[in-house]
């Protein structure tokens, strides 16, 4: 994508990119979607009438004897039978959504990037060895297993809580997330192999190494750099399949008991579907919102910057 | 029919590395995090040394890892699945009728959205651009976005409480109320489950199908068809699928292992007595046993199913079985 069209026009390929990204509704509805979702992240403790778990004050609904309300104006998604406020804990489960969001997904593209550059540059045995793994990871039924090492990780690690910098990270959800990423790589890195494949035989390139340029420049300063737009949109895919799985997990009762994620939630009230729905529809609805605005915008931005990969 | 033969054998061979390769890799993943009894015991200071040390020597958890994985293949090759860590119980033992519900409700869902799927996609890529086709799409997206265990729950709500028509869990129960008919009565309490299976599976399939028969309907020899006065549902059935499937096929085979590995959250909402289930209930109480032996399970499963799909694939497209 050199665009020397465009330049003429004196855009940059990021201008004509959002140009045509602002004429697609759906991408523009996917992107306050996200917005949204990143707003109440942000602000959630100014959002929510109640304070998030464990603070007591989350309980409050129960002392006041309000507990298992169905949706009103001062309970406006219901409330629990544990006695919290449904509203209120899907306000705070936002950030932990957004924390799963990018950390599996940096994660997943990190292992992709690295795995993606290697084969496609050097290709050889390395390659041929790598791709059957990715492979493996393909085919194979990685729920089960990432099910399983969740809880075994879990319990080994016995901290519920790291300090960083006087934030509270929660030990468990990470660990989740963490094995979420690692099993995440193998259908990225086989993408971006293919768009190293196509770049490393551009005549760029091949000037490039006639001019003695070394690997390690080549792969960071040329082909990263014009991979960047497929990178962007699977990456915005991954944050949406990251914050689905994690979903999942959390409902199986692998998640972490100290991070009440909205499949934390949907788990703790399972038992009480028949009594309480609204404690399963409006979490339930909080993740459809979040994963459809990021495939959304990851369509969206699939057309926008690289019309090649639509089908 | 010698060249589709070598082609299975081949593939047969094929799977041998694959699953000493995934077997070898959650063994130590497994184990990697120390061994099962410690583990189990992290939250219990009453019990001493020597029955720690005893439980190790039974269950062989005092011999080098690579040791235990010899031991694990080697007893598994001889249809040994070890001893449940709870249940004090062979695990092969249990894991049959477990094994059956899955496939039942599996093999139901695969079916169904295979089938909805051709006719869906077909029809929205004849008429690309619709109205129709686009509700088609967009609902496909709506779809893969959605968690499956909620929109399990979505339907329960509706169809078990509130309608109270089907059965809200588990796979057979109450043939009274359908006339004392059991068959009746696993129809009823398999709708829902497979339901919910069969629409997470369609958004992909659809969208692959019309994808690749939109490709198809453009090529030259559809044009042939059409100026040769065949019938039009003629070229669109029996020209064009036949060649828009092969991509279709190949994509299924990949996804299968996702569909099996989808298990437990499917039949953990609906209490389905199958292996997904039993994974989870095993998982959670670290019973390390019964969690490779339906890991194997699953992985063989989805070996067999690669298998099958490799072999439609060859009998579609002969060109697949020279190499």
């Amino acid at each position: 994508m050199s665009g020397t069209s465009k330049a003429r026009r004196g855009a940059s390929q990021w201008a004509v990119a959002w140009r045509r990204f602002k004429r697609n509704k759906a991408a523009v509805a996917g992107m306050f979607m996200v917005g949204g979702l990143i707003f109440v992240a942000v602000f959630g403790d100014f959002l929510a009438p109640y304070p998030g778990r464990p603070h007591p004050g989350a309980l409050r609904p129960l002392y006041d004897g309000e507990a298992s309300q169905p949706p009103s104006w001062k309970h406006p998604f219901g409330t629990a039978s544990v006695g919290y406020d449904v509203f209120s804990e899907v306000v705070h489960g936002a950030k932990y959504t957004l924390y799963v969001g990018f950390v599996a997904t940096f994660i997943t593209m990190g292992l992709a990037i690295l795995v993606g550059s290697i084969t496609g540059y050097f290709r050889g045995l390395v390659d041929d060895a790598l791709m059957r793994l990715a492979e493996v990871f393909l085919v194979f039924p990685t729920l089960p297993l990432i099910l399983a090492f969740t809880r075994v990780y879990t319990v080994a690690a016995g901290t519920t809580y790291w300090n960083v910098m006087g934030v509270n990270i929660p030990v468990g959800l990470t660990i989740v997330v963490a094995i979420l990423g690692a099993f995440g790589w193998a259908g990225n890195a086989r993408l971006i192999r293919g768009e190293f494949l196509r770049v490393r035989e551009l005549e760029f390139v091949k000037a490039e190494q006639a001019l003695g340029a070394d690997s390690r420049r080549i792969i960071f300063r040329h082909v990263l750099p014009n991979i960047l737009s497929p990178v962007i949109v699977v990456s915005t895919l991954t944050v949406a399949y990251a914050i689905l799985s994690e979903a999942g997990i959390s409902f199986l009762g692998f998640g972490d008991p100290n991070a009440i994620t909205w499949g934390q939630m949907m788990q703790e009230n399972f038992i009480d579907i028949r009594i309480a729905w609204w404690t399963e529809v409006f979490p339930g609805l909080a993740v459809l919102w979040s994963v459809f605005g990021f495939n959304l915008l990851g369509d969206g931005l699939a057309d926008a910057l690289n019309p090649r990969l639509r089908e | 029919m010698t060249g589709l033969a070598k082609y299975v054998a081949r593939r047969l061979l094929y799977m041998i590395p694959l699953f000493l390769g995934i077997s070898i890799l959650s063994f130590l993943v497994m184990y990697a995090a120390g061994d099962p009894i410690r583990i189990i015991l992290l939250g219990k200071p009453n019990v001493t040394k020597e029955t720690v040390d005893a439980l190790k020597a039974y269950y062989g958890l005092d011999k080098p890892i690579p040791l235990q994985y010899v031991n694990w293949l080697w007893n598994l090759l001889q249809g040994n699945f070890g001893r449940s860590l709870y249940a004090a119980r062979p695990v092969n033992k249990i894991i049959g009728s477990w094994f059956l519900e899955t496939v039942k409700l599996q093999l139901v869902s695969i079916i169904l959205a295979l089938v909805i799927s051709i006719f869906v996609g077909v029809f929205s890529a004849k008429r690309q651009y619709s109205k129709l086709d686009l509700t088609v799409t967009s609902t496909a997206l709506f779809g893969v976005s959605m968690p499956t265990f909620w929109f399990g729950i979505i339907l329960i709500i509706i169809f078990s409480f509130n309608l109270g028509w089907l059965p809200s869990s588990g796979a057979y129960g109450d043939p009274v109320k359908w006339w004392g008919d059991p068959v009746l009565d696993s129809i009823a309490h398999i709708i829902l489950p497979a339901a919910v299976l069969t629409y997470v599976s369609l958004a992909q399939n659809i969208r692959l199908i019309r994808a690749s028969m939109l490709e198809v309907l453009r090529q030259d020899y559809i044009l042939a068809a059409k100026a040769s006065g065949l019938r039009e549902r003629s070229i669109t059935y029996r020209h064009a699928l036949r060649n828009a499937i092969s991509p279709v096929v190949t994509y299924l085979g990949l996804s299968l292992g996702g569909i099996i590995g989808g298990a437990p959250i499917t039949e953990t909402v609906f209490g389905w007595p199958g292996l997904g289930r039993r994974f989870v209930d095993a998982a959670l109480q670290l019973d390390f046993p019964v969690v490779m032996g339906i890991t194997v399970i699953i992985t063989i499963m989805t070996l067999v199913a690669n298998l099958v799909t490799d072999i439609s694939y060859a009998v579609l497209d002969p060109r697949v079985r020279i190499e």
